[in-house]
């Protein structure tokens, strides 16, 4: 059983290699072979080709189909024009889903930056810094589902009185007169507790951004700053924060997508329950449970048009750091 | 609901995970039957294929995985050796859309096991199911099920699936050491009275969770479930479960409400916030701690080694027992709930013939109630069939129920079962908003 797995894996790859190599090299001599003009011109599609082709099966063909079936009915039997949107966004579920989405979208990205700037400045200059940097790292290691039951015992409740199982209930029962909190059960803290555990496996990865980031500012003009006798807030202030500021925006961009996206630690911790649906855990019970096509469709679509100024802006940014590393 | 349906919805979360959650297959001693019994399946099995090795194989789709699955290869294994049919069981938490995808494809497997009834009769309905009336013949079906089984198996007048394993819901599990109220109460008010005054000397009376990951509820669900067939009636509970009463209706309402006064004020232990935050699994817990937090947990079969998994120590019938939910309405006595697998035949080879044959053999449900997991639903398997004392006890029940009836909502489709639990979950956090509630699930149905 192994075996054959094994030749059969071995085997794909070198198939892939045979008629990479074959297609490249092929495709080549038939642009050779052509008038320079059309040669110079259809190069850069060889190239690219491969990479168009699968982008498009994976990614533009899905993307399209996903848009087309939100305008059909739950079997994509027949069109329904925007009854879909029309039913979601009238829907009480999805309105609480799209409310808790917007706190995602602003708490997720502004905890990463604060925590993660936090950590990498202070963490900087420390002769152990690397090793706080390492344990705060490692959770990024760690899948969603697996961070989410992680947490489920961290925000574990039990009633005033018994013994505690919960970390957090563990440590704040600690205080005289405080009794245990429900975490994820209790409407006002749910929320935040989910984006804080969602948090936790994120910091890691905005740290590492901002400390590789720190370390590209060059050191003389803290020297000259400090010469001339700055005081430490204001190095920060007005050298650090002003150089880190693309990186704040790519930790800020990718942390946006991160909540856009969330979905696993709630469907694990709450399962959108209590109040703490977010558009993903929407849509996955639109298309798995009630099998309707359109409806899943359509809050998808709505998920990817929240997406588009992000990754408009992101590209933007992109585009505008390797022209000014270009230039310089 | 079922634990297999609790099951499916953890282990959807397994395949978000980046590592697997595998389960291994090997079949190992899984049963504990005389050889004497494993003899006689051969022997029947055998006979169902016609007396002769007629080899080949059989493809199933089901949803078990680990020990689970193990039981039931054990159960398969004296047929395959007898018959010489390889019975290649898939086991998947995914079961409908590989099913589905399956079906559509035109690559179905030849026979289904699984809790999902509701699923099943969705897919008899396109008429993808054979009629097992025809595959197995109608006096073996007479001779070894209840009529009311066979009936929850059947869509006009077609037999499209057979329980091949149940678990009996309602029953009450506690302590005998420090449990002192009735153990065969007359009433369901005659125990809740019992409750009551045990909450007012301030302690409270029931062990209740509800948290199941993304299957949350269920508990509840269940319970509310088997009130309404015991406090409504049978027929009211299948117009109910068929969509023909509606949610909001008078008899729903007080299902809901008599479930309620279970976990109101501090009739729970810890109250409605412990309740919810509580896992199933871990409800029972408080009942041994010193002095006990509560004595009395509500829940099917399956709790009894799911508590003994927790407390290895616990003797059963000295430190654990159980004794089934009094009835709730003196013009409905005796009824019982049951949850379970059911097997159906997509294609009919003489391989799946004769397997869905030995599923309806009481030899096979012997082997079956030897597993200790689950009863048989076959009427004919003595009651020293079962190793396992609570089983025993179970199966004794059940025998003398006047009448069995499935739980509703593992007949429902899966979104209006989805809004059963949330609908469970809601109104235990807010009991003063049950219209509301109830003419949300109304409107999912």
């Amino acid at each position: 059983m192994i075996a054959q797995r094994v030749q059969l894996v071995v085997l794909a790859v070198a198939a892939i290699v045979v008629v990479a190599y074959l297609y490249l090299r092929l495709g080549d001599k038939a642009i050779q072979a052509l008038p320079q003009a059309w040669g110079r011109r259809l190069t850069p599609y060889l190239f690219t080709g491969p990479a168009i082709v699968v982008l498009g099966m994976a990614l533009v063909i899905p993307a399209g189909m996903t848009i087309v079936l939100s305008f059909f009915s739950a079997d994509s039997s027949h069109f329904v024009g925007l009854d879909n949107y029309v039913a979601t966004l009238s829907d009480a579920v999805t309105r609480i889903a799209l409310r808790n989405t917007v706190l995602w979208v602003l708490l997720l990205p502004t905890g990463a930056v604060l925590v993660g700037l936090t950590i990498a400045v202070l963490t900087d200059r420390l002769r152990y810094g690397a090793l706080i940097k390492a344990a705060l790292f490692l959770p990024i290691a760690i899948s969603a589902v697996a961070a989410g039951v992680i947490w489920t015992f961290m925000y574990d409740y039990q009633p005033a009185g018994a013994a505690q199982t919960g970390t957090l209930n563990a440590l704040i029962t600690t205080i005289p007169g405080v009794a245990p909190h429900a975490w994820i059960v209790d409407e006002t803290t749910n929320n935040y507790a989910l984006i804080a555990s969602t948090l936790w496996t994120q910091a890691g990865f905005a740290m590492v951004i901002f400390a590789a980031a720190l370390r590209s500012i060059p050191d003389e003009l803290y020297e000259a700053a400090r010469l001339d006798g700055a005081s430490e807030w204001n190095v920060f202030r007005h050298i650090t924060l002003p150089l880190l500021g693309p990186t704040v925006l790519v930790v800020a961009t990718t942390m946006t997508i991160v909540a856009l996206k969330a979905f696993d630690m709630i469907y694990v911790m709450t399962n959108g329950q209590y109040g703490t649906d977010v558009l993903s855990t929407v849509m996955y019970r639109f298309l798995f449970t009630a099998k309707d096509n359109g409806t899943a469709g359509a809050v998808a679509t709505i998920l990817m048009i929240a997406v588009i100024p992000v990754m408009i802006f992101n590209l933007r940014q992109y585009r505008r750091d390797s022209v000014e590393s270009r230039d310089a | 609901m079922n634990i297999g349906r609790a099951g499916i919805a953890t282990a959807a979360a397994c395949l978000l995970a980046i590592s697997a959650c595998s389960s291994g297959t090997q079949p190992t001693e899984a049963i504990s039957a005389p050889q004497a019994a494993i003899d006689a399946a051969k022997a029947s099995a055998l006979e169902v294929a016609g007396g002769k090795e007629i080899g080949g194989k059989v493809t199933m789709l089901g949803v078990l995985g680990g020990p689970e699955l193990d039981a039931f290869n054990a159960v398969l294994a004296p047929f395959e050796e007898a018959t010489g049919i390889d019975v290649q069981y898939e086991g998947t938490r995914d079961f409908a859309a590989i099913l589905q995808t399956r079906v559509n494809g035109g690559n179905p497997p030849d026979m289904v096991s699984t809790p999902a009834i509701g699923e099943v009769s969705a897919l008899a309905a396109k008429g993808d199911l054979e009629n097992l009336r025809d595959v197995i013949g109608d006096d073996v079906l007479n001779a070894n099920f209840s009529k009311s089984l066979l009936d929850t198996g059947s869509l006009n007048g077609e037999l499209f699936g057979i329980f091949d394993q149940v678990n009996l819901g309602g029953l009450v599990w506690y302590d005998p050491k420090t449990y002192k109220g009735p153990t065969n109460p007359a009433s369901w008010d005659e125990l809740q009275q019992w409750a009551r005054s045990e909450e007012s000397a301030g302690t409270s009376p029931w062990c209740v969770g509800l948290e199941s990951g993304a299957a949350s509820g269920w508990p509840a669900a269940d319970f509310i479930d088997e009130i309404l067939l015991r406090q409504a009636g049978p027929e009211f509970h299948e117009r109910w479960r068929n969509g023909q009463e509606p949610w909001t209706s008078q008899d729903v309402k007080t299902a809901f409400e008599t479930y309620g006064a279970t976990v109101a004020g501090k009739m729970a232990y810890g109250g409605t916030t412990t309740v919810l935050s509580t896992n199933f699994a871990k409800a029972a817990n408080p009942m041994f701690t010193s002095p006990p937090g509560c004595y009395l947990n509500q829940q099917a079969t399956f709790m009894g080694g799911i508590i003994m998994d927790s407390f290895p120590d616990l003797k059963a019938g000295t430190d654990l027992d159980f004794f089934p939910v009094p009835d709730f309405n003196p013009q409905f006595p005796g009824i019982r709930s049951i949850s379970g697998e059911i097997i159906g035949v997509l294609t009919t080879t003489p391989q799946s013939a004769a397997l869905a044959k030995y599923f309806a053999t009481p030899e096979a449900a012997t082997l079956i109630a030897a597993t200790g997991r689950w009863l048989s639903p076959n009427t004919n398997v003595k009651p020293d069939a079962y190793a396992d004392p609570f089983l025993k006890k179970a199966s004794q029940v059940l025998a003398d129920a006047k009448a069995t009836q499935p739980l509703g909502n593992s007949l429902m489709a899966q979104t209006e079962v989805d809004a059963f639990w949330k609908a469970a979950l809601d109104y235990t956090k807010n009991p003063d908003q049950l219209d509301a509630i109830l003419a949300n699930v109304e409107s999912a149905k």
